[in-house]
C-alpha cells in the first residue's frame, strides 16, 4: 500500500505507533490497493483537516493521511484584531492531536513531489506514500518577483501578514511601535486571491486602533483594483466610525510597482511613500505543490471539475480550497474551502463505491469586524444546475442597520470562526 | 399549548411540495450534503461551540422547518439566516429539517473563547419568573414538543438576543400567549430567565 523502503517504514511505525494508530494502517505491506481504498491528503488547513474528516465519517474502511508541514495551524481568519491589539495569538492557535481519534494518519513533513502516474507523492523527509485518491490543498504562495523589491527577505522588514503566524505579530508591533502622525500603508493586491474582503477588514481595525492610540495618523490604501469587496458597506461604516482612511485605487495612481526594505517605502508611478509602518499583501498563486505538480493553468490556479473538485489536469487528484479554481463568484475563503472539502470527501467516496459523482451544494460565508463591536457579513448558497455552478441566493449585510444589529454581526462572526475551528480540529 | 401549533398548522398549508413526513423523492443533493454546510456556523453535527450562535441539532422537526421558511420567505428578522435560507426550496428545508431532527442536542468543547457564563444568582431569581414560559418551554426549558425549541443549555447570548427581539421588535413572528407574557416582564426579569434556562442541563 506504501512505497516504502524499509527504513522509512521503521521509522515511520514507530510514529504510528505512538500515536496508537499502528495495526489497521500496515495491514500487509506490499499488499495492493485490493479492497482497502487509500487516500492522502496534502495540506493540513481549512480545506484538508476537513477532506480527511469527511472521507473517514462517509466511509470509515478507508484510509487516510494527512500530510502538513507544520506542527501548529495559526488560523487567517480572525488574525486582524491581533494585529489591532484586540485578540490574543492563543486563540488563533490549534493543533492536530484529536485528528487521530478519527483514524487519520497525520504526518508533519511536506510533500516535495507529485507522481500522477504512479499515484505517489514524496516527501522532504524522503518518504513516500501511494495513494488512490489525492487531495491537494496547499492554499496560496506569494509570487514574489510582481513588485520588484518585494521578496520573502523584505516580508521580514516590510510583512505581509498573509499567512497568519509571526507575520501577524510583525504587523502587531510596527502597528504599535509607529509615530502618531505617520500614515500606515496597506498594499492590496489584485484579484484573485485570498480573502477578497481581508484588506479592508484590516484596514479598518487599523485605523480602530489609531483613531484611540495615534489619532493624528491616517490608513492608506494602495489598492491593484479599482472596485473591492463589500465595498459600500465598508465605505459607508468608516464614514460613520469616523475612520480616517484613504484608499486609492489602480485608475489613481494605487498600483505599487516597487519596495524598498531598506529605506521602508513604497513607490507607485506618481509618488513615494515612506512609513515604519508598511503591510505589502503580495500577488498570489496556488501553493507551490501545485505548481511542481503541474496542477495550473496559465493563471497560476487549478482548473477543476466545479462538480468534484478532480484536477482537469490529472485524474484522481482533487483540488480544493484558495489553490483551485472554483466558479468566479466562489470566492478563496476558508468557509468556501471548508465547503468545498465536504464536495469533494463526497465524490471521492462515491467514486470508490462505483456510484454516480453526487449533487453537491456550496456555501460561502465571510464575517468582516469593522471594530470588535462592529460586523458585516457575506453569504451565498449554490447548486449545480445544468452542468455549472449556480447561484440561488446570497447577499451582504444592510446598508443601512442598528448599532445593536452590527454588534450581533461581531458576536456571531467570533461564534462562526469557533464552529469553524471545531470542526476541524476535535 | 395549541396556540402554537396553530402556527405550524398555517405553515404546512401554505407548503404544497414536500409537506409530506415521508421522504420526499429528491433529485439534487442528499439531506447530508445539504446539512453539512451549516456546519461552519452551527458547530459539527449542529452542536454549536458558542457564544452565540445557535445549537439546532435535536430542536423539533417543525420548528426547524418553520424557522427556516420563515427566513425564507423573508417572514423572520434575522442577521443573516434570510441570505442563507433563500438557498434552499421547500423540499430541500424539509430534508434539511428532519436531518437537524434527527441528529442529538449537546454540548460543544474545544472552543478557543467562551461563551458568556451563567450567573448563578440571576439564575435563580430567572427561575421563580419563569413560571409562566414553563407552561410550554416545560421541564426547565429541556422539553421540545412539536414547535417548541429547547431553550436548556442554549448560548446564554442567544437566548437574549432571541428574548430582546421577542419582546422589542414588533415584526417578529411569536406565538401570541408568549408575546403577552414577554410584554408582562421587564427587561431585567427576562434577563433573569435567560440566566435559568441557559443554566440548565
Ligand atoms: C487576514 C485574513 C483574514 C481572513 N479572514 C477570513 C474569514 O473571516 N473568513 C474566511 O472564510 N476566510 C478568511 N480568510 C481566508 C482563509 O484563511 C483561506 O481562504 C483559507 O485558509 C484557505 O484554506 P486552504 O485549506 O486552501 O489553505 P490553508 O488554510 O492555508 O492551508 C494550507 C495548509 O497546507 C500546508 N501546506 C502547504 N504546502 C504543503 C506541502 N507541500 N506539504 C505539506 N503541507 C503543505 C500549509 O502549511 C497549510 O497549513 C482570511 C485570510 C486572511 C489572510
Ligand atoms: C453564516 C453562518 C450561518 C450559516 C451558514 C447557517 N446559519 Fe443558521 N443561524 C445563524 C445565525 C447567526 C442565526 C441567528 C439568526 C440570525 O441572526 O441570522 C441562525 C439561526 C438559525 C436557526 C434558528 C435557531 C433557533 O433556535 O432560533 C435555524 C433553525 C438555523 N439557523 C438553521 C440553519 C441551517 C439548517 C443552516 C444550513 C442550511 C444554517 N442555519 C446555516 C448563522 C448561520
Ligand atoms: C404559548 C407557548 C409559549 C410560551 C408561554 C412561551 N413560549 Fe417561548 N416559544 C414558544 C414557541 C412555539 C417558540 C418557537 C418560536 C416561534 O414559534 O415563533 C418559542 C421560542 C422561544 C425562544 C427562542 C428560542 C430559539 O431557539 O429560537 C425563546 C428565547 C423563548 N421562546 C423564551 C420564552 C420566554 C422567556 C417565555 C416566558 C416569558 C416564553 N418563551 C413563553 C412558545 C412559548
Amino acid at each position: 500500500m506504501y512505497n516504502l523502503t524499509r527504513r522509512h517504514f521503521v521509522k515511520l511505525t514507530g510514529g504510528l505507533a505512538a500515536a496508537g494508530l499502528v495495526s489497521p494502517m500496515f495491514p500487509t505491506l506490499g499488499r495492493a490497493s485490493q479492497g482497502k481504498k487509500h487516500v492522502v491528503v496534502v495540506g493540513g488547513g481549512y480545506g484538508g483537516v476537513i477532506a480527511a474528516k469527511y472521507i473517514r465519517m462517509a466511509d470509515p474502511s478507508v484510509t487516510v493521511t494527512l500530510i502538513e508541514k507544520e506542527k501548529l495551524y495559526y488560523s487567517c481568519p480572525l488574525s486582524n484584531p491581533v494585529i489591532a491589539g484586540f485578540r490574543d495569538m492563543k486563540v488563533q492557535r490549534w493543533g492536530y492531536e484529536n485528528l487521530a481519534k478519527h483514524g487519520i494518519n497525520v504526518q508533519h513533513d511536506e510533500v516535495v513531489e507529485i507522481d500522477p502516474v504512479k499515484r505517489s507523492v514524496s516527501t522532504a523527509k524522503s518518504a513516500s506514500f501511494s495513494y488512490d485518491k489525492l487531495v491537494v490543498a496547499p492554499g496560496v504562495d506569494f509570487k514574489w518577483d510582481a513588485i520588484e523589491g518585494y521578496t520573502e527577505k523584505a516580508s521580514e522588514k516590510i510583512p505581509h501578514g498573509w499567512k497568519a503566524g509571526p507575520q501577524t505579530l510583525l504587523l502587531h508591533e510596527q502597528l504599535s511601535a509607529m509615530k502618531d502622525g505617520d500614515p500606515y500603508i496597506i498594499v492590496a493586491p489584485p484579484m484573485p486571491f485570498r480573502c477578497p474582503p481581508g484588506p479592508y477588514e484590516r484596514a479598518s481595525l487599523v485605523a480602530w486602533y489609531l483613531k484611540q492610540h495615534k489619532p493624528r495618523s491616517k490608513v492608506i490604501i494602495l489598492d491593484a483594483k479599482d472596485k473591492f469587496a463589500k465595498q459600500p458597506l465598508f465605505v459607508g461604516a468608516w464614514k460613520e466610525l469616523g475612520y480616517n482612511i484613504e484608499w486609492v485605487p489602480v485608475n489613481e495612481g494605487g498600483k505599487v510597482t516597487r519596495v524598498n526594505a531598506d529605506s521602508m517605502s513604497v513607490h507607485t508611478e506618481m509618488q513615494e511613500y515612506k512609513s515604519s509602518a508598511i503591510n505589502v499583501i503580495p500577488p498570489q498563486k496556488a501553493g507551490k505543490i501545485a505548481h511542481a505538480a503541474g496542477l495550473v493553468d496559465k493563471t497560476g490556479w487549478c482548473p477543476v471539475n466545479q462538480k468534484t473538485f478532480e484536477s482537469t489536469v490529472h485524474k484522481d487528484i482533487y483540488v480544493i480550497g484558495d489553490a483551485c479554481i472554483a466558479t468566479a463568484e466562489i470566492p478563496k475563503s476558508g468557509f468556501a474551502a471548508n465547503s468545498e472539502a465536504k464536495i469533494a470527501a463526497a465524490a471521492i467516496v462515491a467514486a470508490f463505491k462505483g456510484e454516480p459523482e453526487p449533487d453537491p451544494s456550496y456555501v460561502n460565508t465571510c464575517y468582516s469586524l469593522l471594530s470588535p463591536d462592529y460586523g458585516i457579513s457575506v453569504a451565498a448558497v449554490w447548486a449545480f444546475k445544468d452542468n455549472a455552478v449556480a447561484k440561488v441566493s446570497g447577499g451582504v449585510s444592510p446598508e443601512k442597520a442598528t448599532p445593536a444589529f452590527r454588534k450581533q454581526e461581531a458576536s456571531y462572526a467570533e461564534s462562526w470562526y469557533q464552529s469553524i475551528m471545531v470542526e476541524m480540529f476535535s | 399549548m395549541h396556540d402554537m401549533k396553530r402556527r405550524t398548522l398555517v405553515l404546512a398549508a401554505g407548503v404544497v411540495v414536500g409537506g409530506l413526513w415521508g421522504a420526499p423523492a429528491m433529485a439534487g443533493p442528499t439531506p447530508s450534503m445539504l446539512s453539512n454546510t451549516c456546519a461552519g456556523c452551527h458547530g459539527p453535527q449542529g452542536v454549536a461551540p458558542g457564544p452565540s450562535i445557535p445549537t439546532i441539532a435535536g430542536m423539533p422537526y417543525n420548528f426547524l422547518k418553520l424557522m427556516m421558511t420563515e427566513y425564507m420567505k423573508g417572514d423572520r428578522p434575522s442577521t443573516i439566516m434570510g441570505r442563507v435560507a433563500k438557498g434552499y426550496s421547500d423540499v430541500e428545508i424539509d430534508a434539511i429539517a428532519k436531518h437537524f431532527a434527527g441528529l442529538k442536542w449537546g454540548v460543544q468543547g474545544g472552543a478557543s473563547v467562551k461563551g458568556k457564563s451563567v450567573d448563578p444568582a440571576k439564575a435563580e431569581k430567572g427561575k421563580a419568573l419563569a413560571k409562566e414560559c414553563e407552561k410550554c418551554h416545560e421541564e426547565g426549558g429541556k422539553k421540545q414538543d412539536e414547535d417548541t425549541p429547547r431553550l436548556a443549555g442554549q448560548w446564554l447570548e442567544y437566548l437574549q438576543v432571541k428574548i430582546d427581539d421577542y419582546k422589542t421588535n414588533e415584526k417578529y413572528p411569536q406565538p401570541k400567549k408568549m408575546k403577552s407574557q414577554m410584554d408582562k416582564l421587564s427587561v431585567e426579569d427576562l434577563d433573569a430567565i435567560a440566566h435559568y434556562f441557559a443554566g440548565q442541563k
